[in-house]
């Protein structure tokens, strides 16, 4: 029997085990807030399918608005405090230590211990996954690592292959830039962290206390903001362009490499076919490199009083099966070693270069600041280096500041 | 005092307290009935108003972090002195006089064009002050939206006709350059806003008699002297409400500038409403957000004081 079949009859077994009897006795209704980037996706498949396996247990699924992560956790925090906040929600890691700090998560270790599809689930995904107290509060459910988009037929012209390292990638940029066209679609704007760490951190430096500025970080970090103000690979748009600026960019022939994640990758394919691909983000000349992990998790709330059937309900969601169904709606990497097997959602070239990445997949450092830091200190900073008003190196001790002074 | 007024003074104190309902009248006196007429309202602007006023108040000499709710430890006058002292608070308020000055007179003249040439008799007249309304209408991130990818530097159909027409030399990031990021804000503002005066002012023209026109023109008046002597006082009063009153929105509104810029480049676009803002809402620090709201209603206390007065007077 192949180990996806085993895990698929696990899950079938746990629908049926006793832990479901009280629930079919007593009906629980367990209130989940998510958010899913396709607005016209929906949940309603795979609650109905959770629901036929747990009868007594009620999934009331509430649509959070986005608003760049901003709206969604406000509102999170401020139904917490009003004591009117749901059993269980989609969390981000910007938002865990905020959370952490208001007392309002369940530890879920006891239970993920006991689960029978931990194994499913990488040891680097539980890496990323635990918080710095050494537990584990959230529960992983989809993720995606950020790569680099190359066009192949473009390199192709100039005799060139994917860029592997720093040195190569600006070669890459130079000689892919000319008249509309540029190389690199820099992303300053809103979001544009996710793509700014790779280069800042991709020669060994880390974002833990210290690592903003030290000599690996500051040079990398020169070497980004040169990438636009000494180089102009970039479109001048650069300092402002967020997420579909950067997309429709790369659709319509403007910029010929970009970095962002595999929910975009069917949209590329459908536009280019086979002459784009992606590749594992440039590294360092040593090997190091550090690709930036995009997590969605759900995390069981410490005032919920049906815990044990909240955490029923994310764990269903995070097996084999349940979540390659989850992730059809979502649109992102399901993190199930089973279902990335028979991954038939995007092309097989965006998967790999996705699960390839996951060796150097890092993220910010989990304190309160993170939140501030994505949405307003990094995008003003970083733009205000972009336009020569500060020095590289004064954005990266703002940085530093902020997370550790 | 008139015989009719005291008559209707009267009225109130008749209707509680008939023949032999003397009593009742004793209880509420006639001036007490004004009071219980209005206190519904007045109930409801204390809740709905005054209340939030206050707990921003509190707030703003209190630390308040929104992630850590059971400490909100008394600050004094520390929140008022973190924003006072620190730059960004200057540079906002900077690019805030700067938005409201432009905004509002841009729209104030072209609301008043408007509604001079909607005043006149020409074809599908109707046609045209309904569709004048339509900018007002939008929603803001909707005209946020719309003016951003306008203004795109890639794919934007401003820069793309200005190319094709020969009138730019190459396509300009309108919002990802300090120069004109502001420009590019008020742009989409002006056109979102100047309906307002149109419609107000062409309310205000109608109502000026026509007689004073025929007058005028039979004591030897021109255009220019019935604009002077004529239209423009007859406008004056609608025009301070309505300055005034665009002023105090203006002044407030932030989601325009949140939609298109978030304030960027840099800080280039920060009008202080977005500050405030972006530290409560982002930063979690309810503390520093009302300090901030708290020093901007005062900045805007006069206007409002103008206001008031205004319509008093």
């Amino acid at each position: 029997m192949k180990r996806r079949d085993m895990l698929t009859g696990a899950t079938a077994a746990i629908a049926t085990a006793p832990l479901a009897r009280p629930y079919a006795q007593k009906g629980v209704t367990i209130r989940w807030w998510y958010h899913l980037d396709d607005p016209k996706a929906t949940p309603n498949e795979f609650i109905a399918a959770f629901e036929k396996e747990n009868p007594g247990i009620h999934i009331e699924a509430e649509n959070i608005p986005w608003g760049g992560g901003g709206d969604y956790d406000n509102r999170l925090y401020t139904s917490i405090i009003a004591g009117n906040g749901p059993d269980t929600s989609m969390v981000k890691f910007n938002n865990l230590a905020r959370l952490l700090e208001m007392e309002a998560l369940s530890p879920l270790d006891k239970w993920i211990d006991a689960w029978p599809g931990k194994s499913d689930i990488t040891a680097d995904l539980w890496r990323l996954h635990t918080a710095p107290d050494g537990k584990r509060y959230y529960m992983p459910l989809q993720y995606v690592v950020l790569y680099l988009y190359v066009r192949l037929d473009l390199l192709a012209k100039h005799n060139l292959t994917p860029p592997t390292t720093f040195d190569e990638f600006l070669t890459c940029a130079k000689a892919l830039t000319g008249g509309e066209q540029w190389g690199f679609g820099m992303r300053g704007g809103s979001g544009g962290h996710d793509s700014w760490m790779p280069f800042a951190f991709g020669t060994g430096a880390r974002p833990v206390k210290g690592g903003f500025v030290s000599p690996a970080a500051l040079a990398q970090n020169r070497y980004f903001i040169d990438l636009m103000r000494t180089h102009k690979v970039c479109p001048p748009s650069a300092p402002t362009d967020g997420f579909l600026q950067i997309v429709n960019n790369m659709k319509a022939g403007r910029t010929a490499m970009a970095v962002h994640h595999i929910s975009t990758a069917n949209d590329m394919a459908n536009t280019f076919g086979d002459a784009i691909t992606a590749v594992v983000v440039p590294r360092g000349p040593d090997r190091s490199g550090f690709a930036t992990f995009g997590d969605g998790a759900n995390a069981v709330y410490a005032a919920s009083k049906n815990q044990e059937a909240a955490w029923r309900w994310i764990s269903w969601l995070s097996t084999g099966p349940n979540n390659v169904l989850y992730n059809k709606a979502a649109g992102q990497m399901t993190v199930t070693t089973s279902g990335a097997a028979n991954w038939t959602l995007h092309p097989k070239r965006f998967v790999d270069a996705t699960v390839n990445s996951l060796p150097i997949a890092g993220v910010l450092p989990n304190l309160p600041q993170t939140a501030d830091f994505t949405r307003v200190v990094w995008p003003q900073n970083t733009q205000k280096a972009l336009l020569g008003e500060i020095t590289p190196d004064a954005m990266m001790q703002i940085f530093e500041k902020l997370f550790f002074s | 005092m008139n015989v009719s007024t005291a008559q209707q003074r009267r009225v109130p104190s008749q209707a509680w307290g008939t023949k032999g309902g003397g009593r009742r009248s004793s209880i509420l006196r006639p001036g007490a009935t004004p009071w219980l007429m209005l206190a519904p309202a007045l109930a409801a602007a204390a809740i709905l108003v005054l209340l939030p006023v206050l707990d921003t108040l509190w707030m703003s000499f209190h630390d308040v972090i929104l992630y850590r709710p059971r400490s909100r430890p008394f600050a004094g006058l520390a929140n008022y002195a973190w924003a006072l002292t620190d730059p960004v608070f200057w540079e906002s308020l900077r690019h805030s006089l700067v938005w409201i000055v432009c905004a509002v007179s841009l729209q104030f003249a072209l609301g008043f064009a408007a509604a001079l040439l909607l005043n006149r008799s020409f074809a599908w007249r109707g046609i045209a002050r309904a569709l004048i309304v339509v900018p007002w209408a939008l929603p803001s991130v909707i005209i946020g939206l719309i003016w951003t990818w306008m203004l795109d530097f890639n794919l934007g159909v401003l820069n793309e006709i200005g190319v094709r027409l020969g009138l730019l030399s190459a396509s300009i990031p309108w919002l990802a350059q300090p120069s004109t990021a502001m420009a590019g804000v008020l742009l989409a503002i002006v056109w979102q806003g100047f309906p307002f005066f149109a419609v107000t002012l062409l309310a205000g023209l109608q109502a000026i008699p026509g007689e004073l026109y025929e007058a005028a023109s039979i004591d030897g008046a021109g255009p220019f002297g019935k604009f002077r002597h004529i239209t423009l006082p007859g406008l004056a009063g609608v025009m301070a409400t309505a300055l005034l009153l665009r002023m105090i929105w203006v002044a407030n509104s932030l989601d325009l500038i949140l939609v298109m810029t978030n304030g960027g480049p840099g800080t280039a676009t920060q009008t202080l409403p977005l500050h405030a803002f972006l530290t409560a809402w982002s930063g979690g620090n309810y503390g520093h957000g009302a300090a901030l709201s708290v020093l901007l209603t005062l900045l805007l206390l006069g206007v409002v004081v103008a206001y008031v007065w205004r319509n008093r007077a």
